[in-house]
């Protein structure tokens, strides 16, 4: 790949406002559930009430005789329905083949339910009230099975839930060397052992999930509503349903948030979509938050058994990790992604002579758990971080002092790559703007009266993953130039960012150019939206389209013009030889591109200091101050990658103190709303700083490198080391999150505190 | 066993005053204000987050005081002036308080901003001269995903110093 970064400069770097907010502002949004079709009708979908059951019969009767409702259905009635089964879409660290086929999801219960949300039944109707109304009339027999809840338990328990496999062990990937490591160990002046946990909490965008399904004249399906992956996904739904890929349209909306839950196969993706192959009517289906709350991914809910090995004088040798996740109910597409990351990420910026790892997923009785921003790392962060500052206290020296001393010089390369990278100058310079011995003596002074501590963290995150993206760019005709992306949007800003990348290599300004990405016909190739990857991999296939597009202008203009095709000089939207242009969309001409990576992701160090107090009384947990240092590389919009990293940095802090999926001891949720899952307002949130550092990356064609989600890597990790700073003596005894005013307040029990 | 009930739902006529128009539409009593204006009068731009009342992206104005329109009836906002995000700009042009979070970048997915919008246009139209701290107060009764609020107060500060600079 030898594109040259070329171009003007008048649109990357600069502060563009989101082409997408003037319709946002003034209410002029489509989101799904703004979009209608003439005579639709309204799907509910009925949800299990028990967390582990034999599903022995659905009485559908009742619901059926309402008025209103054109049909309803449960697993057994529709034949064919009970094999399908969600699939798996990233494996991870193993093969494809490997991973595990008996815990993927069916589309509607059979004859276990597995999870409190878990759909059992469908019922379609005239008007969403009525639909609602006649899902309450939908009953169940169920026989109550004992739920697998607790997370060590489900590793060794024979209370499983896929009676035909061995245990509830889902997936179990090793990594490193564990034979050096432990000899290691065994030889270490200082062995520190701990358990940290980290709980259940969710990426909970502020829009629910919803689908519409059209079956078309032509007999084409129409589907409003997937995002994020859709190619793969309509691949999946063609599939299961058996129709001819070509039969099928995906088209994105409007997308409120996603932060990794969102667009991944769910079972509402392929029964909408059936239903309206099946009633001949277009189905609408809208999630409302209570349903969310139980059926939408969740995730982060591990724990980490890690020991470090490190010498008297604080050099750090040896890191061993066992991390358990707890996966839900069935196997998500996704669902492979938090344990093994955790596990293949958990060593960190650090130079360690040796470590090794291991990621275990294991069912549980509860929602199924997927991806949410920094899936893994997060955990792994926190988790390793938090141990730092423990070996820390038990050597005596500075968490910072530790840290400067064992870090990497640039972040550790996948193999057979170089990293570009500074970590100590990045580490240093933000040391230096919180003026970290001013800040350490200030909190000392301030302890004396109040609860005060400053946390740090570092990490490395996870970026540009996936393997292609594709662009189409073409000239229109009255002049402006489109670019055809198989990115997603989901609220970052794709069409506005690719549009300046667009903009800079045509040389023309920034409103004469447009980016699509909504619809499958339009953009029949795609790998989509996660990872970090919209700005290399979408800027990257937009750059090859350009390419493309002007090296075809210039075989054009040559044969018009009788010149050499070397001699066509493109610029500014024409083609120029010999004292001659001719503007592109004369041409008639477009460009394809599609860029590729072979290694899975690029590696981006991540820092983060956080100062709280903590209330003496009621253990309440205030973040004063959060400041990340993030290698942004060469930034295309500052003004959209700020916003990313200020929300990703608040959903972690958030996550911190407040968010949980609560389970009882039968595996009822307790968190069915805002008012019991609590997400912080902007009272709560302290002031958030981000810290950019440009260390532009060689190996891809404008130097830039994936951003948006780093801003919640160290939050969780600098938070609790910050509240841990601020107990004293109790600090080691902060292992398990969230740090909630309640759990706080036994911290001080526990540790006899005042 | 449970028994069915029978429906369908029955409609009540209703005039709605929207955004300074009157509305004529038909409506089940038992209907949230959210789905009346979104399903009946045609705007989809306020939002239904959570329908318990607890994020705000439903807020409008019900004679210029903030609401959840998820715990409103629509029969009950009869006879009271509603006012929603597509009534802000007018003649074409954005309302200050829309100018000022575009230019702040105070929205990224989009879904939370026409609720923050109408609670920030009745916090700036009732105490123009509010403090920071009593921005910060009022702002925090609606939820937002993605911004972490930050750009949101910049957008309401800068909002209030236009519309206190205003005739």
């Amino acid at each position: 790949m030898t594109v040259a970064a070329r171009g003007s400069a008048d649109s990357v770097g600069q502060g563009i406002e989101g082409v997408e907010d003037e319709r946002l502002i003034t209410g002029q949004g489509a989101y799904i559930a703004d979009i209608s079709r003439p005579g639709q009708l309204h799907a509910r979908i009925v949800r299990s009430p028990i967390a582990h059951g034999r599903l022995t019969k659905v009485h559908l009767e009742d619901a059926r005789a309402m008025a209103g409702v054109v049909a309803v259905f449960a697993g057994g009635d529709v034949s064919g329905l009970d094999a399908w089964r969600i699939p798996h879409r990233v494996a991870f660290g193993l093969a494809m083949e490997d991973l595990p086929l008996f815990p993927l999801q069916p589309i509607l219960a059979i004859d276990r339910v597995r999870y409190v949300g878990e759909p059992l039944a469908v019922v379609v109707a005239e008007d969403p009230y009525v639909a609602e109304d006649a899902a309450a009339l939908v009953w169940t027999e169920i026989e109550d099975l004992e739920p697998v809840l607790n997370l060590e338990e489900a590793l060794t328990s024979d209370n499983l839930l896929f009676p035909d496999a061995h245990s509830n062990v889902l997936i179990d990937v090793p990594f490193g060397d564990a034979e050096a490591t432990d000899a290691l160990f065994a030889e270490a002046d200082v062995v520190v052992s701990e358990r940290l946990s980290i709980h259940r909490h969710a990426a909970t965008p502020m829009e629910n999930r919803g689908l519409i399904a059209e079956l078309g004249e032509d007999g084409r399906l129409s589907v409003w509503g997937p995002t994020k992956v859709k190619h793969f996904n309509l691949r999946a739904v063609a599939n299961v349903l058996g129709l001819p890929e070509e039969d099928l349209r995906f088209i994105e909306p409007d997308v409120g948030g996603s932060f990794g839950a969102r667009g991944e196969l769910y079972p509402e993706d392929f029964l909408i979509p059936w239903l309206a192959l099946h009633l001949k009517r277009p189905i609408k289906w809208i999630e409302d938050r209570a349903e969310g709350l139980v059926a939408s991914n969740q995730s982060r809910e591990q724990y980490v058994d890690l020991e470090v090995a490190a010498s008297a004088d604080g050099e750090l040798l040896a890191l061993r990790s066992h991390n358990v996740c707890s996966m839900g109910a069935y196997f998500r597409t996704n669902g492979a992604v938090p344990p093994v990351l955790c596990a293949y990420i958990i060593a960190g910026p650090y130079a360690w002579r040796a470590h090794s790892a291991r990621g275990t997923g294991v069912a549980t009785n509860k929602t199924p758990l997927g991806t949410f921003r920094g899936p893994g790392e997060v955990e792994a962060t926190y988790a390793r971080e938090r141990l730092l500052d423990i070996v820390a206290r038990r050597l005596d020296l500075d968490p910072v002092d530790l840290r400067r001393r064992n870090l990497v010089d640039s972040p550790r390369p996948v193999a057979g790559t170089v990293e570009s990278g500074d970590c100590r100058t990045q580490f240093d310079g933000l040391l230096q703007h919180v003026d970290y011995p001013a800040l350490r003596s200030s909190v000392s002074t301030r302890s004396a009266d109040e609860l005060v501590g400053v946390g740090v963290a570092c990490s490395e995150a996870a970026t540009a993953e996936g393997h292609f993206e594709s662009a189409q760019v073409v000239a229109e005709r009255d002049g402006t130039f489109t670019a055809h992306t198989g990115l997603a949007s989901v609220g970052q800003g794709v069409r506005t960012a690719m549009g300046q990348v667009l903009a800079d290599l045509l040389q023309v300004p920034f409103d004469r150019v447009a980016v699509t990405h909504h619809d499958t016909d339009v953009v029949p190739v795609g790998e989509g939206a996660f990872g970090d990857r919209g700005a290399v991999f979408g800027a990257g296939a937009i750059s090859l389209a350009v390419e493309d597009l002007e090296s075809k202008a210039r075989a054009a203009t040559g044969d018009r013009f009788g010149v050499e095709p070397e001699t066509v000089v493109i610029e500014s939207g024409r083609a120029r030889a010999g004292g001659r242009s001719i503007p592109l969309w004369e041409l008639g001409v477009s460009g394809v591109g599609r860029f590729e990576r072979s290694i899975p992701h690029d590696t981006n160090f991540v820092a983060a200091i956080a100062v709280v107090s903590v209330d003496r009384r009621t253990g309440k947990v205030t973040p004063l101050r959060y400041v990340g240092a993030y290698d942004v590389g060469r930034v295309i919009n500052p003004l959209l990658l700020e916003g990313q990293l200020t929300g990703a940095a608040a959903q972690g802090i958030t996550g911190a103190l407040l968010e949980e999926n609560v389970y009882d001891e039968i595996g009822q949720p307790l968190s069915s709303s805002f008012m019991d899952y609590l997400i912080a307002t902007c009272k709560e949130m302290p002031a958030i700083e981000s810290l950019m550092f440009s260390f532009p990356k060689e190996s891809n064609p404008l130097g830039i490198k994936g951003g948006g989600n780093s801003g919640i890597i160290c939050t969780q990790a600098a938070l609790a080391n910050a509240v841990a700073d601020a107990l004293g003596e109790a600090g080691d005894l902060v292992t398990s999150l969230p740090l909630r005013a309640n759990r706080v307040r036994e911290l001080f029990r526990v540790g006899g505190l005042g | 066993m449970p028994m069915p009930s029978s429906h369908p739902d029955e409609s009540t006529a209703v005039e709605l005053d929207v955004n300074g128009e009157l509305v004529s539409v038909s409506v089940p009593p038992r209907w949230t204000l959210a789905d009346v204006l979104r399903e009946k009068v045609g705007l989809t731009g306020t939002h239904l987050g959570c329908e318990h009342g607890v994020c705000g992206a439903c807020t409008v104005l019900l004679d210029d005081e903030p609401v959840r329109a998820c715990l409103v009836f629509g029969v009950q906002a009869e006879g009271h002036r509603i006012r929603t995000v597509e009534g802000l700009a007018k003649d074409g042009a954005l309302h200050p308080v829309q100018k000022a979070f575009r230019e702040k970048h105070a929205l990224q997915c989009g879904f939370c901003t026409p609720g923050f919008l109408m609670l920030a246009v009745s916090l700036l139209e009732q105490e123009p001269e509010a403090s920071s701290e009593r921005v910060k107060e009022r702002m925090s009764a609606n939820l937002c995903r993605c911004t972490g609020y930050k750009p949101i107060l910049e957008a309401v500060a800068a909002a209030q110093t236009e519309m206190a600079a205003r005739p």
